[in-house]
């Protein structure tokens, strides 16, 4: 096992020598201020129960799998810009995404990815296997497989602790249950699961107060970065410095000063969106993305490239898009609505099945979005949106929640050179792979006004009342009722029209 | 001013003249709207068909188009819409259906005359309920294909009242490719056409021979099989089924699926003027425990195929196809306002006799009734799709009750003028 943690500290904050002193068995962390990453790295093979045997759930699916990429975020973000700060500063819609590869030469029980979900972080997804419940993308070939679902809380940081951890070290003493975001990469290839957390803030108002203690055997590791960012001479360059040491190994802190490419940059916090469903939302709400004028400036990208705005959509099944409408070209509609396009959707696109007829989650949409010439204060981004029907309900509605989009500046380079080594780097995010590989992302940040980044519909259904007037047996017997009344009825009229046809044609005949 | 209708209507080009205008009018004023507001005057449905066409015209299926549920010859007739050129072109769909429009009123005309010995005036002004029909007018501009249906109709009656039994049949089949529901004219049609309407026996003389009990039903089987039934039968028959083998070579199993077999699996929860709609919803969602729906084509099928057309056909095969349609419509598992235009096209061969005219109080009662009937309905729809409220129950269920017992009790008139009239 290898634990990497790094704090990094905001440039306005103070750092003394004692805020962090390195013994031969452990590093004292004290009332540091500063964002914490923790990166763990095992082998499948280590992870295990509580017991000491092998989680043979969790062992089997890994090893039916290419690759796994899982990416859960808190739904509450708290702090300037959401706490998000280079190089940190890659987002997920509030939730927990799954890119998920099977490997094709055992491509084992279909369920077992599901039940690994359910295991890891909660015994209530509702997920049936891969093929039925997961989506494809028909643009990126890799992660195949696509799976959201809303999840505010979690049994993840329990299963961590005791299963991945397995110990007291540094790697149990995270505090994971508080982390903002956590990231679970598995690939064939390393045969290694690396568990990756984020921390906005400190867990006090002080700062971080932790001992990060050294591992008790040779094969483990745990090395500790006490960084800052300064200004990189290349635009697209995070140039990190401060102090880097391996507990346990290390004598002391060493010096270090280094830069490399970044995929994800963060733009100014004054740079905000924010999500809303003007009222009555009715069954076909309108997104509204509200930009900040900061949200809307061309970034400091590097000169080569071309950058242009885009909303990534993650949208539940009962609520999605119309791709025939959004997929328009018509100048009209698109200024309307201040869309450039519709780049990418893939996902549950039905126009017509209510929902508990969609086995799929849900669907992904890439927007790109349209940028004013002038700088206007603020600027509304409207996205058109409409609800399947939801099963009944006792009160006649049902609550939808709508995670806030991810919006971003993505900048293409025309020739450009390759990423080169980023140490905080973060793929596999659902909307990166839309992108070519030297594509640079800016995000923008989701306002500070409201902490909870998803919106919550009221979803008006049937209302049924089982012990009261409108239970499902009124309905049936009414309609029943009502339409044997109106067949009698005409049947009555064309008995009427029958008899005295009848007597027309005796009294003709009489007459003959 | 009655003398100038009269003269009006006096004047067939006039009349043709005007609702040719009107579609161009609505035509143009749809391209103006399209180009200069986000809301388009364009139906949704012309979107797929034309989607459906540039598929085509790349080769690829129609069904390639997410809820296009339409005969392939739909998308082939729409294949000048993809052609690149003047944008006008775009139109050529909706200027076809409105084209087919015209030519529906003007055949509802022609019958009116040959069969109805009506004088040309009086059947152009009857005509013109359909002609000048704004809300046909506005559908057809939309580029809603229910005129194209019309015309098929309309040309059968036609055929059919002129006795030309062969294209009746080829009409009936490809009517029916297009769109399932006229099979209901099948029968009709069929009891309709003994040797009294056929033309085979053109004196009126009682044909039935004064025969005892004893073989009463044996000889009416054999009187029942007539050549022109027979024609009728297979020559529809044969048109249906080549189409449907040729679209099957083409298109394999998305044809039969999109085209036939959804109308048959499809659910139908969201609702619509239909008195199913809400249970559709419940049983859809697993709350019913009867079956009840799955038992709706009884009394559907009951009145439009079976009694209507048995008791009334002799009378009079437009009003009695008006009876079928207005039931099918009626008892139908889903229903929209485009479905109305289904029986409004034969309200001008029911209205010169019905009691509606006769009596305009009355009818301006049933017409009343028939709009607010909607009304109430859409001011429920609207309260949920915009609103937000749940109307389902019991607005929603209500007011399709509520106009459920409007189009009964129309039906029943409707019964009672066509049982009348001989």
């Amino acid at each position: 096992m290898k634990t990497r943690i790094t704090y990094l500290q905001p440039p306005t904050s103070p750092f003394s020598a004692e805020q962090a002193t390195l013994s031969s068995s452990s590093l004292n962390i004290r009332d540091l201020d500063a964002v914490k990453e923790v990166r763990v790295t095992v082998n499948v093979a280590e992870i295990g129960a509580e017991d000491g045997d092998g989680d043979t759930l969790v062992n089997d699916v890994l090893n039916r799998s290419d690759e796994i990429r899982i990416r859960w975020a808190r739904e509450e973000e708290g702090g300037v810009a959401g706490g998000r700060v280079d190089p940190f500063g890659s987002r997920v819609s509030a939730g927990l995404h799954v890119g998920y590869t099977p490997l094709r030469t055992s491509p084992g029980d279909k369920e077992g990815i599901c039940n690994l979900l359910r295991r890891l972080f909660d015994k209530g997804i509702q997920c049936e296997n891969h093929s039925e419940s997961f989506t494809t993308s028909s643009r990126s070939s890799k992660p195949t497989y696509q799976f959201y679902t809303s999840l505010p809380e979690h049994t993840l940081s329990e299963y961590i602790t005791k299963n991945i951890c397995r110990g007291d070290g540094p790697c149990a003493t995270a505090g994971w249950e508080r982390a903002d975001s956590i990231d679970l990469d598995y690939d064939a290839v390393s045969g290694t699961l690396v568990v990756s957390g984020y921390w906005s803030q400190p867990d006090s108002a002080d700062g971080w107060t932790e001992e990060i203690r050294a591992p008790g055997n040779d094969r483990d590791r745990v090395e500790v970065g006490l960084l800052g960012t300064e200004k990189a001479v290349e635009a697209e360059e995070i140039k990190m410095g401060g102090l880097l040491g391996v507990v346990g190994v290390d004598e002391a802190l060493k010096p270090a000063l280094f830069s490399f490419p970044s995929r994800h940059h963060v733009l100014p916090s004054q740079a905000t969106f924010s999500v809303s469903f003007p009222q009555p939302t009715g069954m076909h709400p309108t997104m509204t993305i509200s930009l900040s004028p900061a949200a809307l400036e061309y970034p400091a990208a590097p000169e080569d490239t071309t950058c242009a705005l885009h909303a990534y959509l993650t949208l539940p099944s009962y609520i999605f898009g119309d791709k025939y409408q959004l997929s328009t070209t018509d100048p009209l509609f698109l200024d309307s609505h201040h869309l450039v396009a519709l780049r990418a959707v893939s996902g549950a696109t039905d126009l017509e099945a209510p929902d508990w007829f969609v086995s799929h989650w849900g669907s992904n949409w890439l927007l790109e979005l349209a940028t004013p010439t002038d700088l206007p204060e603020e600027r509304n981004v409207t996205v058109p949106l409409h609800l399947r029907y939801l099963r009944p309900s006792e009160t006649g509605y049902r609550a939808a929640g709508v995670p806030w989009p991810v919006v971003f500046w993505a900048c293409t380079a025309e020739g450009g050179t390759k990423m080169g080594v980023n140490p905080f780097d973060r793929v596999n995010l659902g909307w990166d792979g839309l992108f070519g590989p030297r594509t640079m992302f800016y995000q923008v940040h989701p306002s500070g006004e409201t902490s909870r980044h998803v919106e919550e519909l009221d979803v008006p259904v049937l209302r049924l009342n089982e012990g009261g007037f409108f239970r499902s047996k009124a309905v049936e017997l009414g309609t029943v009722a009502a339409l044997i009344l109106g067949l009698l009825w005409v049947l009555w009229k064309l008995g009427a029209v029958a008899r005295s046809g009848g007597q027309k044609h005796d009294k003709a005949k009489k007459s003959q | 001013m009655s003398s100038k209708m009269a003269l009006f209507f006096q004047t067939p080009a006039l009349v043709y003249g005007s609702a040719i205008a009107l579609r161009v009018i609505l035509l143009f004023y749809g391209a103006w709207q399209d180009a200069h507001s986000a809301v388009k005057y364009t139906d949704i449905d012309y979107l797929v068909f034309t989607d459906a066409a540039r598929y085509v015209s790349q080769g690829a299926s129609p069904y390639a188009r997410d809820t296009y549920r339409y005969t392939p010859l739909l998308a082939w007739m729409l294949l000048p819409t993809t052609w690149s050129g003047p944008s006008f072109l775009f139109s050529f769909g909706k200027a076809l259906f409105a084209l087919s429009d015209v030519l529906a009123g003007w055949l509802i005309a022609r019958s009116l005359v040959s069969a109805y010995g009506m004088d040309a005036p009086r059947a152009l002004k009857y005509a013109s309920v359909w002609l000048l029909n704004p809300m046909v007018a506005n559908i057809s501009t939309r580029g809603s294909s229910e005129g194209l249906l019309g015309v098929l109709v309309i040309a059968l009656l036609w055929a059919v009242l002129r006795r030309r039994v062969i294209l009746a049949g080829v009409l009936l089949g490809l009517s029916v490719h297009f769109k399932i529901y006229p099979f209901i004219y099948g029968v009709s049609i069929i009891w309709w056409l003994d040797r009294e309407h056929d033309g085979s026996s053109s004196t009126k003389t009682p044909s039935k021979p004064t025969t005892t009990n004893t073989s009463t039903t044996l000889s009416q089987i054999l009187n029942f099989i007539t050549p022109s039934r027979i024609i009728l039968t297979l020559t529809s028959l044969t048109t249906f089924l080549l189409l449907n083998i040729l679209m099957y070579t083409l298109y394999d199993t998305p044809f039969l699926q999109h085209t036939y077999l959804h109308h048959v699996t499809r659910i139908d929860h969201r609702h619509n003027f239909s008195p199913y709609s809400t249970l559709l919803y419940l049983s859809a969602a697993g709350e019913v425990q009867g079956n009840f729906e799955s038992l709706a084509f009884i009394p559907q099928l009951l009145l439009s195929v079976v009694v209507i057309p048995l008791v009334l056909a002799k009378k009079s095969l437009p009003g009695t196809m008006l009876a079928q349609t207005f039931a099918f419509v009626t008892f139908n598992k889903v229903c929209t306002s485009q479905y109305f235009l289904w029986y409004l096209i034969f309200l001008s061969f029911y209205l010169p006799t019905s009691s509606m005219l006769r009596n305009p109080k009355f009818g301006g009662l049933v017409a009343a009734l028939w709009v607010v009937g909607q009304a109430l309905w859409l001011q429920q729809g609207y309260n949920l799709e915009f609103l937000g409220l749940s109307s389902f129950v019991p607005g929603l269920f209500l007011a399709s009750m509520g106009f459920f017992a409007v189009n009964v009790w129309i039906l029943g008139v409707i019964v009672d003028d066509v049982g009348s009239s001989s």
